[in-house]
């Protein structure tokens, strides 16, 4: 849908102060369909990325590439485009219902159109009762809603959201990834950035992470996983208390009952499991120690 | 459909400006107007219709100056700053019609102060028994002309400095454009030859507002050349769209950031 080619992007501010390398060789495309999580640390280089897809920036090399399929034309393309800026703020004196006409129209949709599309999405939203209210009287969480809901308004095939769901609580957190999946499971590619590593894992397919302006993975999350760490298994066995196997493992848990908890890397487990087999030890289960994509996270520091 | 985008920007941005209550603003000025009015008139013999049209079109100009310097400079930057031009120009909204959406809906509130000022003043000046000649007509339509100008010069800086240096940089530029005139026909600028090209060269760079002031015209004489109308007056008008014209072009440029 959306494919960044070798973007880069130098800040200069002045003729004193040393260039600042925003993106460097950033490239990654957004698959039609997908989900995708645009990870990194705060100055990673997201909303840079952001900036410059939706040509508020433009890069120094490289190049945003649109799919036929968004259209040919600039205005085009961003007629099936759904944005949403980091944190944003909007018109203190107009009501969230003047604020959606605003927005609708600018998107070239019918007044009637707009109407409809509001009474569908603001009971979802739960703001459907201050939509007469004057958007300076709303919370930060309806804020981010109704600027959630103006951003899918217009039906876009793409909906591009920066930190969404900062500054919300986890109620407003859960309640706005629901609606995210919803639009999702409509058709609608989404794709957003976030350092809210839980919420990309949860809800995201593919996740793009960036460390310093520069890509450090572009996958699947489930790949990450799997590429990024040497997993460890958990083994229960029944064993009496003189067993001791002759195959590596990291460390051992003996509980009551002759039962033990043995945790082995990866490398050593078939053959761990074929020793308690030919001792005729009774194996009560077997599971994969999974690490979570925030432990991946923090644990390369983004560089995976 | 480029026309109704540039509509429905620029209405919404009057309706915010009205919210923020100018008007209010608008209506004081007014007010003090007619009262000092009524209060000169008192200390004036023989011609308050004078004073009358003296204050009206001076408060009618100060006033409208101030929102063009004050709401120009603001203009832009403030919708930079809160990210609100995200939200519109990541719609199918060419950054020219959002620009020019913005100027159009502070104008609107600027013809809005203007025609009620002027309304003021005519009906004070009438009551005076003064007569409302076509120059007073001409003098409040330079005024607007004036606003206008200065709105865009305004705007223009705002694109590369903050809002304090746009303002002050654009007060200026108003206070050089109506002293150029004077200061030209000084004996000392006349004598020296650099002085004499320096302000030959600010009339290729600055806007000479000094062109768009009828105001003692209109106090001390009741017609001028019309050659000398429509000339300030296109004067006025190519000027203005020399710099709405670069202010689309820099817009178009620029990283928003």
């Amino acid at each position: 849908m959306i494919k960044l080619q070798s973007l880069r992007k130098v800040f200069k501010s002045d003729l004193l102060t040393q260039p600042f390398v925003a993106l460097d060789d950033v490239s990654f495309d957004v698959p039609e369909g997908s989900m995708v999580g645009f990870l990194g640390a705060n100055g990673a280089g997201k909303t840079t990325s952001l900036k410059i897809i939706m040509d508020f920036i433009r890069p120094t090399s490289g190049a945003v590439i649109f799919s036929s399929k968004l259209g040919s034309s600039k205005l085009e393309i961003f007629k099936n485009i759904g944005f949403l800026p980091e944190r944003p703020y909007f018109y203190p004196t107009l009501t969230g219902h003047d604020f959606l006409l605003f927005m609708g129209r600018l998107s070239e949709m019918t007044t009637t159109s707009i109407n409809h599309e509001i009474q569908v999405w603001a009971p979802r939203f739960k703001i459907d009762h201050a939509l007469k209210r004057e958007l300076k009287t709303y919370s930060k969480g309806m804020l981010q809603r109704i600027g959630f809901l103006a951003t899918i308004l217009h039906h876009p095939k793409i909906v591009i959201l920066d930190e969404p769901l900062s500054g919300l609580d986890p109620i407003g957190r859960k309640e706005l990834k629901d609606v995210i999946i919803e639009v999702h499971k409509e058709g609608k590619t989404v794709f957003f950035s976030s350092h809210i590593v839980p919420d990309v894992e949860e809800i995201c397919d593919r996740v793009v992470f960036l460390k310093d302006g520069k890509l450090a993975f572009d996958g699947s999350v489930g790949s990450l996983i799997t590429d990024s760490l040497a997993f460890d298994y958990v083994v229960s066995v029944k064993a009496d208390f003189s067993f001791n196997p002759q195959t590596p493992f990291k460390s051992v848990t003996i509980l009551p009952n002759n039962l033990k908890k043995y945790i082995v890397e990866s490398g050593n487990k078939d053959r761990f499991l074929v020793e308690m087999i030919e001792r005729k030890y009774i194996i009560l289960s077997i599971e994969m120690n999974k690490p979570t994509l925030e432990e991946i996270f923090y644990q390369t520091r983004g560089t995976v | 459909m480029m026309a109704n985008k540039v509509y429905i920007i620029a209405y919404y941005t009057f309706k915010e400006i009205l919210k923020s209550k100018i008007l209010i603003n608008v209506f004081f000025a007014g007010l003090g107007l007619m009262l000092v009015t009524y209060v000169a008139t008192e200390f004036t013999y023989g011609v308050p219709e004078r004073v009358a049209l003296d204050f009206g079109l001076g408060t009618l100009s100060l006033s409208s100056l101030a929102i063009s310097l004050f709401l120009g400079a603001t203009l832009l930057s403030k919708e930079i700053d809160s990210r609100t031009v995200y939200m519109v120009i990541s719609r199918p909204v060419p950054r020219f019609a959002f620009i020019l959406g913005k100027i159009l809906g502070l104008l609107g509130i600027q013809a809005l102060n203007v025609f009620l000022l002027s309304l003021m003043t005519l009906i004070t000046v009438s009551v005076l028994g003064g007569n409302i000649t076509p120059l007073i007509y001409w003098a409040i339509g330079f005024i607007f002309l004036e606003s206008i100008l200065l709105l865009l010069v305004v705007v223009l800086v705002s694109l590369v400095a903050n809002n304090i240096l746009s303002t002050l940089l654009s007060l200026v530029i108003l206070v050089l454009g109506h002293a150029v005139k004077e200061t030209q026909s000084l004996t000392f600028v006349k004598n020296r030859g650099f002085f004499k090209i320096v302000l030959e060269a600010y009339h290729f760079i600055l806007p000479g507002f000094y062109k768009l002031n009828l105001k003692e015209f209109v106090i001390y004489k009741t017609s001028l050349p019309f050659d000398y109308l429509l000339s300030s007056l296109i004067y006025g008008v190519a000027y203005s769209g020399f710099l709405l014209a670069l202010t689309i072009y820099l817009f178009n440029k620029k990283n928003i950031d």
